[in-house]
């Protein structure tokens, strides 16, 4: 299982009740293929940065999950098909994510250490945690 | 990054430029998120063209981590190919 953001722009002049069906639409096809919700977000509506099949406005979603290949196939599959999705785009975060933690972890020891009394470390390691 | 440690005395080498530093690493953002169109449009110029670490001062590993991240964005329209 991996961490997927899914973020696709529907059409803004179709009614609300609209984008929360679709929204459930998605959110079926994730649980029941296992997967879970972890934060679905209506960022709102958004002028687009150029123009998209005549719009430009659009309705951004949001969707943060935990899935795999199979999940994430069928919703593109969906999101594709689906009239009013003017476009969409999926991205793995996890690695992103363990990264990060990695990153944290290092900074936290690294404040431990240095009020222990030692003096501040070599600024060149933290690139070498970084990696 | 090295840049960030060396710390010159006030008052000297003022008639050189300024030595540029690179964002991400002095004001320690980690993730650049392809959704902080906030941040990225500060590397986006008018013509949206990507700004190049020699005017910008990033260092290579967040300008690479940045190209990411604004391609990302433009994909999404975010930010926007071009303009005009």
């Amino acid at each position: 299982m991996r961490n997927y953001e899914i973020m696709f722009i529907v059409n803004p002049t179709i009614p609300e009740e609209e984008i929360d069906k679709i929204n459930a639409q998605i959110e079926g096809i994730v649980t029941t293929g296992g997967g879970k919700i972890e934060k679905i977000e209506k960022m709102g509506k958004r002028r687009l940065s150029y123009e998209i099949d005549r719009h430009r406005e659009g309705y951004y979603v949001l969707f943060v999950i935990v899935a795999n290949g199979d999940i994430i196939k069928e919703c593109e599959r969906r999101l594709r098909v689906m009239d009013p999705i003017i476009k969409y785009i999926t991205v793995r975060t996890d690695e992103e994510a363990r990264r990060l933690e990695k990153i944290r972890n290092y900074r936290q020891k690294r404040a431990a250490r240095r009020d222990r009394g030692a003096t501040a470390a070599p600024a060149q390691s933290i690139e070498e945690a970084m990696q | 990054m090295r840049s960030v440690k060396e710390k010159r005395p006030a008052g000297q080498k003022q008639y050189y430029r300024r030595k540029k530093v690179c964002k991400f690493c002095v004001e320690r953002i980690d993730v650049i998120n392809y959704k902080d169109v906030k941040l990225l449009s500060q590397f986006v110029p008018e013509r949206a063209k990507i700004m190049p670490r020699r005017i910008s001062g990033v260092c290579s590993r967040h300008q690479r981590q940045l190209n990411d991240a604004i391609k990302k964005a433009r994909n999404i329209a975010l930010l926007p190919f071009a303009t005009e």
